[in-house]
């Protein structure tokens, strides 16, 4: 069969493009997707374009402090969003840190989370929010937790038909700070170990606290158990180190090109301290 | 032609600013229709991975990987290659300040890098060597002759900045 590309106008038409053939495949920015098929990598059978969707684009403010972010946002307009801050800074800062400025022109939010490499900047900044994935199919919408969406290594929890429609970050304090950290060898490299943190804090004590930590496993590692447990005390050298090395125990790197599995475990709560210092700086020193 | 069911073959594509007519399969990446069918060699085909920048054209005048860009996902768009940059006889300031600070070697990365500048002293005409370095971290040179390049926009954006 040949290929076909398809450019829907409308979320309905695509997704019902998407249903008619089970490796039917999105095209958001092309960054990874086409990269994949360049290499022989990825074939889809049907190719639906999502350029021309509107209501894919949108950033909307919602009732309740949280914001609602349409999946064809691109890393660059992402990078710049005014309303991406306190604690959504964390995503605006890990979104100016995705590759290099002109991928950051073409790749996009949803194509960049449904790739779900856990060395990329999004998946932890996304953990650490706390963010929901809103799938969409042509059997209706379901809105899925961060820390259950990303599953493996380039895995994640869509199904066959089912693409992100947006994403949608819940209300932090108004006094939270979202920082990214991120070590790599060279801009715009994948991480060797980012850390994404959202804290709100009063007078030194923790009042929340998201941490999540990407390049070292197969999804974004997480720490629940340690994390709760800087809740109500203070922030000192001492409960940050503990913090860390619960991260580094859940972690689970791997030696590759760019890092050491032992590497990334010694560094990791070096980077997450580095992340709290930052965090607990007033904002016009932040940066 | 976009109300039919599968797009056609044939497209249209605005392409330093004249309408080009291209046939392409689904796959074809807009690098290869430049290449291969409208004779644009100054784009490269480096890792056809997005990851080098030798393909940099601009599209809607940003900087964006030609070899990542479907071409018929780039129907209606404002694409720029370096052939419509300028010429031999007539280069752009950026291009002469290539020339003048040396800064091209081999040559493979300077059609990207050349673009790369364009878009950045477009949008700022006085940029610091930190956002030059930013804004050409996605033009790999393996000459490495970053030092020159980057020479060279500093050049560019005095030049720009006289009347």
């Amino acid at each position: 069969m040949e290929p076909s590309f398809h450019q829907p106008r409308t979320l309905d038409a695509a997704l019902k493009l998407l249903a008619s053939h089970e490796d039917a495949r999105p095209l958001a920015g092309g960054a990874t997707l086409v990269a994949m098929m360049n290499a022989g990598l990825a074939e889809p059978p049907v190719l639906v374009s999502l350029r021309h969707i509107k209501e894919l684009k949108a950033v909307k403010a919602l009732p309740d402090g949280g914001l609602r972010l349409g999946a064809m946002i691109l890393h660059r307009e992402l990078a710049s969003e005014k309303r991406l801050k306190g604690g959504f800074a964390v995503l605006r800062e890990a979104a100016g840190q995705v590759a290099v400025p002109p991928v950051r022109n073409m790749g996009t939010l949803g194509g960049a989370t449904a790739f779900a490499d856990p060395a990329a900047d999004y998946p932890p900044a996304l953990a650490a929010l706390g963010a929901r994935i809103e799938a969409a199919s042509t059997k209706g919408r379901r809105s899925i937790a961060a820390d259950e969406f990303f599953l493996d290594w380039y895995a994640q929890a869509l199904e066959p038909g089912e693409m992100i429609a947006a994403i949608t970050l819940p209300a932090w304090p108004k006094n939270a700070v979202g920082v990214y950290e991120k070590l790599a060898k060279v801009t715009g490299d994948l991480a060797i170990v980012s850390i994404a943190l959202v804290l709100a804090q009063d007078k030194g004590v923790v009042t929340h606290l998201g941490v999540a930590v990407g390049g070292c496993g197969p999804k974004p590692v997480t720490a629940p158990e340690a994390a709760r447990a800087m809740i109500g005390k203070p922030i000192d050298d001492a409960a940050i180190a503990r913090l860390g090395q619960a991260l580094a125990e859940a972690a689970d790197p791997v030696d590759d090109v760019r890092a050491s599995a032992d590497y990334r475990r010694l560094v990791l709560p070096r980077m997450l301290a580095k992340a709290f210092v930052r965090a607990s700086l007033p904002a016009k020193e932040r940066r | 032609m976009r109300r039919t069911k599968q797009a056609s073959p044939l497209i249209t594509l605005s392409i330093n600013g004249n309408d080009h007519m291209a046939v392409v399969k689904p796959f074809t990446t807009l690098l290869q229709v430049l290449r291969d069918q409208l004779g644009l060699t100054g784009a490269k085909c480096g890792c056809n991975q997005g990851v080098c920048g030798a393909c940099t054209v601009l599209i809607d005048g940003k900087p964006a990987r030609a070899c990542l860009s479907l071409a018929a996902n780039c129907t209606g768009r404002q694409i720029v290659t370096i052939e419509g940059v300028g010429s031999v006889a007539q280069p752009s300031r950026v291009q002469q300040a290539f020339i003048d600070a040396g800064a091209v070697q081999c040559g493979f990365c300077t059609p990207g890098m050349v673009l790369s500048s364009e878009s950045l002293l477009a949008e700022n005409p006085k940029p610091s060597v930190a956002e030059i370095r930013t804004a050409l971290s996605g033009n790999l040179c393996r000459c490495t002759g970053y030092k020159r390049i980057i020479e060279a926009v500093r050049l560019a954006s005095k030049a720009e900045a006289q009347p």
